[in-house]
């Protein structure tokens, strides 16, 4: 009797916090798409979001490149098959690893962020200011956050795709000695739209979920200066749960046949 | 007595958190142009009892009016219609901390009124003269500022989309006497230039006698006692005379004995 209370306690606050949180995605969408709006926010986020995540994401897509380049050719050398080395990492970095690493990544840094400036504001009573002054903060401070996600992570995937076919360029020419030109006509051979698309979809959808689990925790954050910490370890880590998890259903959805 | 409308109605207002309840069936008038004080010792709600009515909380059940219309449930742009009446500081100031003072000050201007920056930063310039800030403070952030002074740009803040009615949440709750005598002093300023009816909360009785034309005591839930402020020492009311004595004995002992919001 007590298991099954516990059991159904347990899914009764998993209901309660879903319709909390699809309430929440809900309102800040339509915030999105309805006047007034707020450019000025909106820009700061772009900034903040693309332009300065771009040093942590090109880093890690430069040597992810390298080390991609690195062990596919130790293990393609046993059966002769380095010259397929160049169609690896281009897949492998367009695919999967640009997006998935930088999504991970940019959780960290802005997910973590979002969750302590927004919690922070509503522990201070900031959250509830807003409204008294005729201010709705779904507009005000979370729809730009999920916009600027939305259209900066595929950006900064983008940038991460070029970096990362570059690290394993530098590698196969310089280390591994690979014909530079042999080497680009390689990699631009067996590429597909699709390869490139695929991989920046799942860049919005991940740069929206990073915002949208940095705002939620964020915005339902209390009891002071801990329910602020524990506001951002929620961001963080449920973003990259999602981000996991949602990886797999848009490759399925992609390239499952 | 006089023959002022009701600017505010409140009736059976009642909220609770849980177990916790903390608004019992309060009823309340505001006169148009008076300035109400609510007194009550902390934790009894006053807070709550505001943010009721600024529509941050949602009552269980009960009814307020301001103006004679219904302003519980009411959500959106019709909410965000009703606030534009009204102007809130709040006891921690609540300042957003990542704008400069002049745009806190200008915040509602830009942002519900859709007024230019240059036309609000006038405004805001002029709000702030008028708490006693320098010019050269407007660039500063609210983080770089005493309490103080947060506190006086709060007020600005309140005032500056000139609305009809103030809130003031503990205004002199954590300053020195003397800061708290000066805010004060600027409540009651800005309360009648703009000619507006103010709410205010506190446990200072000092500043209750300052700023109020008329003062209402909350315990348990309610308001058990209402009056002109001269008639506060002869109130004849066991709780005024307990809170305002600050004395242990008396009707209030069970919230001292640590049995509050049962
Ligand atoms: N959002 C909330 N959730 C749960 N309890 C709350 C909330 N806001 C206030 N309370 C409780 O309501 C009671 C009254 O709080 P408050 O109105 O802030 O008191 P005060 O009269 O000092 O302003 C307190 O016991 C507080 O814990
Ligand atoms: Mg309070």
């Amino acid at each position: 009797m007590r298991l099954l209370q516990a059991i159904g306690s347990v899914f009764l606050n998993f209901l309660t916090s879903t319709g909390r949180l699809a309430l929440f995605t809900g309102l800040s969408v339509s915030h999105i798409v309805r006047p007034p709006f707020y450019p000025r926010l909106l820009l700061r986020q772009i900034i903040d979001i693309g332009y300065y995540s771009l040093p942590v994401v090109g880093l890690t897509a430069v040597f992810t490149g390298m080390v991609l380049a690195l062990q596919s050719y130790s293990g393609f050398a046993r059966f002769n098959a380095e010259s397929a080395i160049a169609t690896v990492v281009v897949l492998s970095i367009t695919r999967e690893l640009a997006p998935v690493l930088a999504g991970l990544m940019v959780a960290g840094r802005i997910g973590a962020a979002m969750a302590a400036e927004i919690g922070t504001m509503r522990v201070t009573e900031q959250i509830d200011a807003l409204s008294t002054l005729s201010t709705n903060p779904y507009k005000y401070l979370v729809a730009p956050r999920l916009l600027a996600g939305f259209i900066m992570l595929p950006c900064c995937v983008l940038v991460a795709d070029i970096i990362g076919v570059f690290g394993g360029y530098l590698i196969s020419v310089h280390k591994l000695g690979f014909n530079p030109a042999v080497y680009l006509k390689n990699t631009w051979q067996f590429l597909e739209v699709i390869d490139v698309v695929s991989g920046l979809v799942k860049a919005g959808v991940f740069g929206f979920l990073i915002a949208l689990m940095g705002c939620y925790h964020g915005y339902h954050s209390r009891g002071g200066a801990q329910g602020v910490g524990s506001a951002t370890t929620n961001a963080v880590v449920s973003a990259s749960i999602l981000i996991l998890a949602s990886n797999y259903l848009i490759t399925e959805a992609f390239f499952a046949q | 007595m006089s023959a002022a409308p009701i600017k505010i109605a409140i009736r059976g207002l009642t909220k609770s958190f849980g177990e916790k309840h903390i608004l019992r069936a309060l009823d309340l008038d505001v006169r148009a142009g008076e300035s109400l004080v609510v007194i009550g010792a902390s934790g009894t709600g006053k807070s709550v009892l505001l943010k009721n009515i600024v529509g941050i909380l949602t009552p269980d059940s009960g009814s307020i009016k301001i103006d004679g219309e219904e302003v519980v449930g009411v959500t959106g742009h019709a909410r965000d219609r009703v606030n534009r009446k009204l102007g809130m500081l709040f006891q921690g100031a609540a300042l957003f901390d990542s704008l400069p003072l002049w745009e806190n000050v200008a915040f509602s201007l830009m942002s519900a009124h859709r007024i230019g920056r240059p036309e609000a930063r006038k405004v805001a310039m002029e709000c702030l003269k008028q708490v006693g800030l320098q010019k050269e403070n407007a660039e500063r952030f609210p983080a770089d500022i005493s309490v103080g002074a947060q506190k006086r740009v709060g007020l600005a803040r309140a005032i500056a989309s000139g609305p009809e009615i103030l809130f003031f949440d503990e205004p002199t709750t954590g300053i020195d006497p003397v800061m708290g005598d000066v805010i004060d002093g600027l409540i009651v300023k800005c309360v009648k230039e703009l000619g507006a009816t103010a709410l205010t909360i506190t446990h200072d009785m000092e500043s209750a006698r300052r700023i109020g034309d008329r003062v209402a005591m909350i315990y348990e839930g309610k308001i058990v006692w209402v009056g002109d402020v001269d008639r506060i020492d002869s109130s004849d009311n066991e709780y005024v005379d307990q809170f305002i004595n600050g004395s242990i004995d008396g009707p209030m002992s069970a919230l001292i004995a640590g049995n509050e919001g049962r």
